[in-house]
């Protein structure tokens, strides 16, 4: 154990911390969030915070810059202790901390405004100000809009500002509350990749937070924490070598680890410490294990190929749409068939038009060129409006808070009341429905504003579902979810397909949606690029209209180009095993051994 | 619809009144203010109209802004008009039918207020919502006011809650829009049945509007706190206010142009008596 008065370590000693309910006749325990635990974090280093939802990531951030106090146990912040007033605004005015949402933490109503806030506050001068602001926004890109609202900006603009506040104080230490959690995949990575730039520049102790394996995989150390407890700790190669561990918390792999650990099973090769260490030796690692395989010792295309469906059953027939009287289009020229049965996957980045389309397709957007029919019934009448909108379930982004009545079981019912199906059928309909998604119905009588975030998005869907419609449309089911989250979540829509709905999603991440997707759509710019079915999307190292991949095909596709076969142009399922099994069989099954 | 409403909503277009310390500004909105209360002669109220332009000129930012901004209240000033019409039974009666009677005095009570109402709004986009940021109203009213800190009037406060419920009217309208289409697609209809049938309707989105304020609030809260929020003491500003000698110069000739409209109203009244 270092000396507490290092002042080169932030030292976290025997911490326990619960939150405690406001509500007195609330007689449950306090639930610890952090139970007497113990790390330290060197000055300087990039150390990524791990583990499932709910295991008191977030309230370790909030301990370090002091906005909560440990019930037991003591902080010391490079040398300071958290728990004496003399160090308090020296350590809060070092630390900063961007949080997950990015609209509830900018104060500013224009960009330069919030950037100022912060310094603002410790009373810098203005001249000073002034130049800080400026730089800050320099550094994160955002220059050119610091005279813009605030409110304006896209989320990934939005993190990007909540930086340059942070950037702006001067701080030592940096912390990422799971700030990239809500941003989509090219977003991420600019956020990342500016954080990191910052880190090196001004020698930040950099700390995210977060669930996603991938992003802790780009950290020196990883903590992963566990029930309020350090579970594990060390370099990633240290963490991700210890596979059963990580199975046994719930926790997943980072893909590429996954499909190296696949790779080398199949090589019969085994893995070192230093194939481990990151993405590049991993990536060698992985052409070598290749390499070993034997021709035929493989079967070809282990993976058959899905059956086609073909009925129509919503129709989108040349579908324009302008929010501002025709100066620029959110669509253009939409032409789309979704077939019956099929999971349809939309994607596309951020703000390409996919929600503005899915909003059409039960006749809440009207279209104002072209059409959209269901089963042959045009969406825009509007005497058809309620046989529409029961048909086509629509399911927002982050469902959740669309929740409003007294129970949960009142509130899954208000369509059925619209509707006016008959009351003796209303219980069996919920019961359906919170099977479907797994809901517990011992839940059915509480408030659902009492209920976990997992519990709450899975009863917003359940209000959507009891309808029983032929077609449900998911915008973004994912987000927010942590790795176990997300899983249940799309087995979910896998079991609704096969039950015979149409499920139609809308994603900005390709990476679980290719997973499950029959067919992917990709928007560009409120057009259609391309339509196909996965394999044809994003395999093969040709890509004509440029799409972006799911991240384990990228990492498959480069190394089948480093182990020689640049050629490689097949697939498989778009999970990491099945893409090392399909890149497996591929070299098994060529001769590309001469090469 | 809400989402419609400018108010609150900057127009990012540079001008002399962009520029003028808001300060001035809100002197000249509150003079203003009186003026169109005090006119009353339709000769100075053309007047009104005239300098109303070319405030709007200076403001640069377009008719087409203002029209916005005016659009929403139109069914209020018509209504004001009917209400004025046939409640005032003063002066000559021009139509008398039953029970609806309407005087010449009814006529021009009931144009005048109804201009009044249009000129306000006018006015206040002018000189506060369309020209100068939320944060900075709050700036003016903070320093205009300051001298209240000495009774221990929160100044400060008051200013900066004003200032975030301003920075998250857009924020909320969007999150209002969205709950109401999630709403909708299970069955909801906004738009008819009786007006306590859709006041009741409107609980689908207030609860759920409410429930997301307060945790935003929370968040903000916990943002604020560890961006060393402390209040308003030692606090320094970005862009602080400072008057310019060209502030002073606008402030004169605008309270001047108010006064001068003032006083023809007044001449041009006893001419006619």
């Amino acid at each position: 154990m270092p000396q507490l008065t290092d002042d080169k370590r932030i030292i976290v000693d025997k911490v326990s911390f619960s939150y405690k309910s406001d509500d007195v006749s609330d007689s449950r325990p306090d639930k610890k969030a952090l139970d007497g635990i113990t790390l330290n974090i060197e000055k300087g280093s990039y150390t990524a915070v791990t583990g499932p939802n709910g295991s008191g990531k977030s309230t370790l951030a909030k301990l370090i810059d002091i906005l909560e106090m440990p019930d037991e146990g003591r902080i010391v912040v490079f040398g300071k202790d958290t728990s004496s007033d003399r160090s308090f605004w020296d350590i809060r005015r070092k630390c900063s901390i961007i949080f997950q949402n990015p609209d509830n933490q900018i104060v500013g109503t224009t960009v330069e405004e919030d950037v100022a806030f912060g310094p603002e506050n410790l009373g810098v001068p203005t001249d000073e100000l002034r130049k800080r602001v400026d730089k800050a926004l320099k550094d994160v890109g955002l220059y050119e809009y610091r005279e813009r609202p605030s409110s304006a900006l896209s989320g990934g603009q939005k993190q990007k500002l909540a930086i340059a506040g942070a950037l702006a104080m001067h701080p030592d230490i940096l912390i990422m509350d799971e700030s990239t959690s809500m941003l989509d995949p090219h977003s991420r990575q600019e956020v990342l990749d500016i954080v990191e730039a910052m880190r090196i520049r001004d020698d930040l102790t950099l700390i995210t937070i977060t669930h996603d394996m991938t992003e802790a995989a780009r950290c020196d150390r990883i903590l992963v924490i566990k029930d309020g407890r350090v579970a594990l700790e060390g370099t990633p190669a240290e963490v991700f070598s210890e596979k059963e561990k990580i199975d046994e918390m719930s926790l997943v792999m980072p893909v590429e680890y996954s499909f190296a650990y696949r790779l080398a099973e199949l090589s019969g090769g085994t893995l070192s410490m230093e194939d481990l260490k990151d993405r590049e030796s991993l990536k060698t690692a992985c052409a070598r294990e290749l390499k070993k395989i034997t021709p035929g010792s493989i079967k070809e295309s282990p993976f058959e190929k899905k059956a086609e469906k073909d009925e129509v059953i919503l129709q989108v027939k040349d579908l324009s749409y302008s929010y501002d009287d025709g100066k620029t289009y959110a669509l253009e020229g939409i032409d789309l068939d979704v077939h019956k049965g099929e999971i349809l996957v939309i994607a596309g980045r951020s703000g390409c038009g996919k929600t503005t389309l899915i909003t059409h397709f039960n006749g809440i957007l009207k279209a104002q060129k072209g059409s959209v029919t269901v089963n042959g019934i045009d969406s825009s009448d509007k005497k058809n409006v309620m046989k529409i909108r029961q048909k086509v379930g629509l399911v927002f982004q982050y469902p959740e808070y669309q929740l409003f009545d007294e129970t949960v079981y009142k509130d899954i019912c208000f369509g059925l009341k619209r509707w006016g199906v008959p009351e003796n059928e209303y219980r069996e309909r919920v019961n359906k429905a919170c099977e479907m998604t797994g809901f517990k119905t011992t839940n059915l009588e509480k408030s659902p504003f009492e209920l976990s975030g997992g519990q709450q998005r899975r009863a917003a869907i359940a209000g959507v579902l009891v309808m029983q419609p032929d077609i449900l449309v998911m915008d973004e089911p994912g987000a927010g979810l942590d790795p176990a989250g997300r899983k249940a979540m799309f087995d979910m829509i896998s079991r609704l397909r096969d039950s015979g709905v149409t499920v139609i999603i809308v994603s900005h991440n390709m990476d679980d949606s290719a997973i499950v997707a029959d067919r992917v759509c990709y928007m560009r710019r409120g057009k259609i690029v391309k339509v196909g079915k996965p394999e044809e999307m994003f395999c093969g190292a040709e890509n004509e209209f440029n799409i972006p991949r799911p991240y384990i095909t990228e990492f498959a596709l480069e190394t089948a180009s480093l182990a020689g076969i640049g050629d490689y142009d097949s697939c498989g399922d778009f999970t990491p095993e099945g893409e090392a099994l399909a890149l497996a069989s591929y070299y098994a099954g060529g001769d590309h051994h001469d090469r | 619809m809400i989402g419609d409403m400018t108010l609150g909503r900057y127009s990012n277009t540079d001008s002399i009144l962009h520029r003028t310390d808001p300060r001035v500004k809100l002197i000249l909105y509150v003079i203003y203010l009186v003026a169109i209360f005090m006119i009353t002669d339709p000769l100075a109220l053309i007047a009104l109209a005239i300098v109303t332009l070319v405030l709007i000129f200076m403001s640069n930012t377009g008719l087409k802004m203002i029209w916005l901004t005016v659009k929403p209240v139109l069914p209020l000033a018509l209504f004001i008009v009917v209400i004025n019409l046939f409640t005032i039974r003063t002066g000559r009666v021009l139509f008398n039918k039953g029970f609806i009677c309407i005087s010449d005095e009814g006529i021009s009570r009931a144009v005048l207020m109804g201009m009044r109402l249009i000129f306000l709004i006018m006015i206040t986009s002018i000189f506060l919502t369309l020209t100068t940021t939320p944060l900075k109203i709050s700036d003016a009213l903070e320093s205009l006011f300051s001298w209240l800190k000495v009774i221990r009037f929160p100044v400060h406060e008051m200013a900066m809650m004003m200032s975030i419920a301003l920075r998250f009217i857009p924020t909320l309208s969007d999150e209002t829009k969205k709950i109401m289409n999630a709403q909708m697609s299970r069955g909801a209809d906004y738009d008819t049945g009786g007006f306590i049938k859709r006041i009741k309707g409107y609980i689908t989105v207030l609860v759920p509007l409410f429930v997301s304020s307060f945790n935003r609030a929370e968040d903000l809260a916990c943002a604020m706190d560890a961006r060393c929020y402390r209040g308003g003491v030692g606090r320094t500003k970005l862009n602080p206010l400072k008057i310019r000698r060209a502030d002073i110069v606008i402030g004169i000739v605008l309270a001047l142009l108010a006064a001068s409209l003032v006083i023809t109203d007044r001449i041009l009244g006893q001419v006619l008596i």
